[in-house]
């Protein structure tokens, strides 16, 4: 195979300095940005070493360059030869100067013939890359001869795109400021320069100006590196929705309702529409005249309700959109929506979950009733169990309360529904799952919907509630013509709509215990509050059932749960969804029978917990591994338990108010979809998939795409991991799409970014596939390399990431497999050429359907397990909790990435403590929302979060391929181990801890109001 | 309440990394919108609209400013800077680098608010007690990391940048 290349090019330099350089090999070699090292034979031959390659596919050739001719001061010819990839090839060069107006013109030949049978098939790729590498030498030479440099001493420049390529890829990326070699240009546009206003003259300006300038030139030693995420989010350079702004965008503001629950008796948009900018407004008699109402997951008589993406005839939470106002720009958006003027007759707001129990005001007329779901849940002999107890303890009431995670990035769309009937959302929505939702609404194919994201920040569940404010810009977006409409929401609005998570309560619970205080049986009732809309739910109401015993080894459990709809924001799945209150309220069964039995908490936890794994919970679960008894005895350990039990005597003479709690929670991870029949049976779901794409490029790179929507959680790192272990290959040489696109990453309808699955479901998917490619190089490289498959490896060779011969130094590197299935097609047998090097797979974790009658089956693949404990001290005047210690241990099996683990349980901790003492989205009466900014609402900043200490365990889960358990969520652990904590402080003043959430004021109410004991304990 | 009728646009120069820039703003423009939208620097985020986050701090003649807290026209005259102004020629900066390092992002949509709080703190406090970090971050909101490693990687690029 032949090449032929020419060209010229200006250097405004004299001819003879040009020459002089380029007839000199010890100057003329460095300046090729490939260049390694060389040796000079004599004054007109080298031995020289270069790298050669495209993308991460780098490989060191051997050269050996002759200067054939130097006619001064206008013609140079290089010859060279040498080895690459198993071949060899011959180049030679020429160049012919010529002298015009004091420039140097330089017209170049060049040609190379390339020999071997790898390189004939890999070789398509190479003409290119070729030609690149020229460029980048006629650009080094010139930077060589500019004026100023230093011609007599030309070296490679230290940090040129060669030598960071090379740091880069051995890992040895350096921090040192590089200004001595950064180009002038450079320089000049980065530097900061704070040239004092000459107005001001204020010596405090200027000092903090040159404090922040010295900082700002601060170098530093080398660290270790982060995450493939981590390098644009620090710069400034992440994507998020609100970033995001195409041509000719519009912007949609909402006009939403002052009233919990009140008929539209009229709306008038003329005054908004006549403002100049504004564009068009919609009303919901317009939405439901052309969309349809959204799909109900819930039977009869809840599957009546009509949900539109505007409020229709109603509002039926403070915060319900009624008016969509579209413009050119936000501001004049904001300001037409203050116009619009709605008049509504006010209705009787229903408010507590208790008022909806009792239909006095039905929210939704076409259900006929508040309540959307019951069902009992019921396994084992309850009465009989009853009948024998030792003990009885009876708890009237406890109450999970309602707060969100409140990711920092609200809920955000740009819709675009073209005249093509193409409809794109560039969106921070988390899961497929919203494609069908709107396609239905807006009567459109899902194949005409292109779902994106990019960079989510942070989204912990809510953000699946973003599909009808989709579906509403997607309709702007039509009705204004075709152009993208952009809406995001504000905190204010998120406050007052966004999904938060639901809230529980529970009535009426027995215990049963025999002698040693071991929990034989429960019964108990349990109602969800769901706000307004159900939307993702009643799916909470089964949800909560993958941990139905939570950490104990009780066998009989009947729970009558049911969840009714009330005038407040619709809730949303929130981290830990559903299955974090049920723990709760196990946790505090267990911390309240122990207080009233006199059994320490740490002891009747023992006694209780499950010791044998896999362990078939009563519902048919199958928790996978795990062992309470040694992440109790750690986290004790730890914490000093018997210290703090010492100290907290002692504290009490002093009159101070101390407890120490323990919360053992799961987080059970990877959904069985089919647990939604036992909601709904006619619902068509189950099972789980979650598909990735791996693919050795073009030029032998490595991609991937996963079908899930990282906010956060290093996606992007933990593919690239598992990828670069099966290739044996560095994670820099792996590269994964970020974000999801319906159009690139292959997908399933279940697939996204929740429910603790990313671990098993994600990294198994990208598993699956990097398999098999694995498999389709080993053909292709057997074939190449005339060997057996199974005397192959993969690795890293002297030319770049290879498939070799074992012990033999024959090899094929993945530039050249790529090319013999991207480019040269006839050089591959029959049977080879199926071979596509880009393949799919999906994974589906071993389920089977449920018995839906019964309530029965494995509804998740995996348990992670958490316990903390949590010392707190309670101001005797002030009420106000302090945390004094805090220890937590985790087990999620097999850990990928230690970094990442222990960030997210970092993170479910700080929600679990801001819920437990701090966060709670509270309304009055009349519905109106209390907590309607971040000010009010108070999450936890860094001055209210202790400091952590961590441990963790790991049982690997015997069912993943990787030992690993999903384990983003946590169990809420914080919020049992708070209440436990203050359970324990304060039992002895006969509070007992009902509430999740534990407020100064709360605790004030408690401990000085005195009220009813809830509890009673009878003992036979 | 009609303001964009009758608004009277505000010259105004500031300079943002080094640069001048030079426009005409609506005197309600926020300093934040006029950073992200006017300038098209999105790296300053933001995330609430009581000032309480602090996803949108920059550094405003050397102070850590909530930049929704101050109008453009406020700005008139200033010397800015934000996340997108903290690289050198493709080197990270040491705290930018130490974020990373540390995992002290995970989404990622506080860092550029924390980097900058983070950066007036060692301007004026080179080396930092974890209560002082806890002091000047107070202000940040992150909902990812528990704080947790945002102090370690605060504590990280202190003392990288001492032993340099
Ligand atoms: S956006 Fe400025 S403080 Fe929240
Ligand atoms: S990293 Fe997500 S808010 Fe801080």
């Amino acid at each position: 195979m032949e090449m032929k290349f020419d060209g010229e090019f200006n250097i405004n330099q004299p001819r003879d300095k040009v020459f002089e350089i380029l007839r000199d090999p010890e100057k003329f070699a460095p300046l090729l940005p490939t260049f390694h090292s060389m040796e000079m034979k004599d004054s007109n031959r080298a031995n020289l070493k270069v790298k050669v390659g495209i993308g991460s596919i780098i490989a060191t050739a051997t050269t050996e360059l002759i200067l054939e001719e130097a006619l001064a001061p206008s013609r140079i010819r290089y010859t060279g030869q040498g080895k690459v990839m198993q071949g060899a090839y011959q180049m030679s060069s020429t160049f012919e100067l010529d002298e015009i107006d004091g420039e140097t013109r330089v017209r170049w030949q060049g040609r190379t013939v390339l020999a071997g049978k790898l390189l004939s098939i890999a070789g398509g790729g190479l003409r290119s890359y070729a030609e690149k590498e020229i460029n980048r030498v006629i650009t080094s030479l010139q930077a060589a001869l500019a004026p100023g440099a230093q011609t007599a001493e030309i070296r490679v420049p230290e940090e040129n795109w060669f030598m960071r390529l090379l740091h880069f890829l051995t890992g040895t990326h350096k921090q040192e400021a590089t200004d001595s070699q950064a180009s002038p240009a450079t320089a000049a546009d980065t530097t900061m320069t704070y040239a004092p206003h000459p107005a001001d003259t204020l010596q405090s300006r200027k000092d903090s100006i040159h404090k922040i300038n010295r900082i700002l030139d601060a170098g530093c030693n080398a660290m270790k590196p982060g995450r493939k995420e981590d390098k644009r989010l620090v710069t400034g350079q992440g994507l998020y929705v609100d970033d995001y702004l195409p041509a000719g965008a519009l912007h949609m503001v909402l006009v939403r309702s002052p009233y919990a629950h009140a008929r539209i008796l009229d709306i008038d948009v003329s005054r908004a529409e006549s403002l100049p900018g504004v564009i068009c407004t919609i009303t919901g008699k317009e939405i439901a005249e052309h969309t349809t109402p959204f799909t109900q997951i819930g039977p009869e008589p809840s599957a009546r309700i009509q949900d539109f993406c505007l409020a229709v005839n109603k509002v039926r939470y403070q915060g319900d959109p009624v008016v969509a106002v579209i413009a050119e720009s936000r501001h004049i958006a904001t300001d037409a929506a203050q116009l619009v003027e709605v008049n509504y007759d006010i209705l009787p707001a229903v408010v507590s979950c208790e008022d909806a129990q009792t239909d006095t005001t039905v929210i939704h007329e076409e259900a006929g009733t508040n309540r959307t779901w019951q069902g009992v849940y019921e396994y084992g002999d309850v009465d009989q169990a009853f009948a024998g107890a030792a003990h009885i303890v009876r708890i009237d009431h406890l109450k999970f309360h309602r707060f969100s995670s409140t990711a920092l990035e609200c809920n955000a769309v740009v819709a675009t529904w073209d005249r093509r009937d193409q409809i794109d959302f560039f969106c921070n929505t988390i899961m497929t799952v919203p494609i069908a939702m709107i396609a239905p609404a807006l009567d459109v194919r899902t194949d005409q919907i292109r779902l994106r994201t990019h960079d989510i920040g942070g989204a912990f569940g809510n953000k699946i509630g973003n599909y009808p404010y989709m579906t509403l810009a997607a309709f702007a977006s039509r009705k204004a013509g075709g152009a993208p409409v952009k809406w995001v929401e504000t905190r204010s609005e998120y406050m007052q709509a966004g999904g938060h998570g639901g809230e529980r309560n529970y009535y009426d619970t027995e215990v049963a215990l025999d002698k040693d205080g071991v929990i034989t049986a429960i019964r108990s009732r349990h109602v969800d509050d769901c706000g307004a809309y159900p939307r993702y739910e009643p799916l909470g109401c089964v949800i909560w059932s993958q941990v139905l015993p939570a950490a104990y080894k009780l066998r009989n459990v009947r729970i009558d749960f049911s969840q009714v709809v009330t005038n407040k924001g619709p809730c949303a799945p929130n981290r830990g969804y559903s299955r974090l209150p049920h723990m709760w309220f196990m946790e505090r069964v267990i911390d309240i029978c122990g207080h009233e039995l006199g059994i320490p908490a740490d002891e009747i936890r023992l006694r209780n917990y499950i010791r044998d794994f896999p362990y078939t919970t009563p519902n048919g679960c199958v928790y996978d591994s795990g062992d309470f008894v040694a992440m109790l005895n750690r986290a004790r350990d730890i914490i000093g338990w018997d210290d703090w039990k010492q100290k907290q005597q002692q504290a009490r003479t002093e009159g101070r108010i101390i407890g120490i709690g323990i919360g053992t929670t799961l987080d059970s991870g990877t959904n069985n979809f089919a647990q939604s029949q036992i909601i709904n049976p006619f619902l068509p779901f189950s099972s789980n998939s979650v598909v990735s794409t791996v693919k050795l490029d073009l030029d032998g790179s490595i991609s991937a795409s996963v079908s899930t929507f990282p906010q956060g959680q290093g996606h992007e790192t933990t593919t690239a991991q598992v990828i670069a272990e099966e290739l044996g290959v560095d994670t820099d040489m792996v590269h994964v799409k970020t974000g999801f696109d319906s159009e690139r990453n292959s997908h399933s309808g279940t697939c996204g970014t929740y429910a603790s699955q990313f671990a098993v479901t994600g990294l198994s998917a990208v598993h699956g596939a990097v398999v098999k490619l694995r498999n389709e190089m080993k053909k292709l490289a057997a074939y190449a390399l005339e060997a057996n498959e199974n005397d192959l490896e993969f690795g890293m060779g002297e030319q770049g990431p290879e498939v070799r011969v074992i012990g033999t130094g024959r090899g094929v590197n993945y530039w050249a497999l790529a090319n013999m299935v991207n480019y040269n097609k006839a050089s591959l047998p029959e049977e080879l050429r199926e071979i596509s090097l880009n393949v799919r797979h999906t994974y589906v974790p071993p389920f089977e359907a449920p018995d839906v009658e019964k309530k029965y089956g494995n509804l998740t693949l995996t348990y992670a397990m958490q316990l903390h404990i949590a010392a707190v001290e309670v101001d005797p005047q002030t009420f106000k909790t302090r945390i004094l210690d805090y220890v937590i241990v985790d087990d999620c099996g097999k850990v990928i990435n230690p970094m990442i683990v222990e960030g997210q349980v970092h993170g479910g901790t700080a929600h679990g403590l801001g819920a437990a003492l701090l966060e709670i989205m509270p309304f009055d009466k009349d519905g109106n929302v209390l907590a309607g900014s971040f000010t009010d609402y108070a999450p936890i900043t860094i001055n209210n979060m202790p400091d952590l200490k961590c441990s963790n365990m790991q049982t690997p889960s015997p069912f993943t391929y990787n030992g690993a358990k999903g384990m983003g969520e946590g169990g809420g652990a914080p919020l049992h181990a708070i209440s436990a904590a203050l359970q324990d402080a304060l039992y002895d003043q006969g509070v007992i801890i009902q509430h999740s959430h534990n407020s100064p004021m709360a605790l004030h109410d408690f401990i000085r109001e005195g009220r009813q004991r809830p509890v009673t304990t009878e003992s036979r | 309440m009609n303001m964009s009728e009758s608004t009277q646009l505000v010259p105004i120069t500031v300079s943002v990394n080094g640069k001048t820039c030079q426009r005409q703003v609506e005197p309600r423009l926020l300093l934040v919108e006029f950073i992200r939208e006017t300038l098209g620097l999105t790296g300053t985020h933001i995330g609430c609209d009581t000032s309480f986050c602090g996803a949108c701090t920059v550094i405003v003649d050397g102070d850590a400013v909530k930049s929704c807290t101050m109008l453009a026209v406020q700005a008139d005259g200033s010397e800015i800077l934000t996340v997108e102004g903290l690289e050198r020629d493709g080197v990270l900066h040491p705290l930018q680098q130490a974020f990373s390092s540390n995992h002290g992002l995970q989404c990622g949509y506080c860092t550029p608010g924390m980097l900058m709080s983070s950066l007036a703190l060692l301007a004026d406090n080179p080396n930092p007690t974890r209560k002082d970090i806890r002091k000047q971050l107070a202000g940040n909101i992150c909902r990812c990391t528990g704080y947790q490693n945002i102090i370690k990687s605060i504590e990280a690029a202190a003392s990288a940048m001492q032993e340099d």
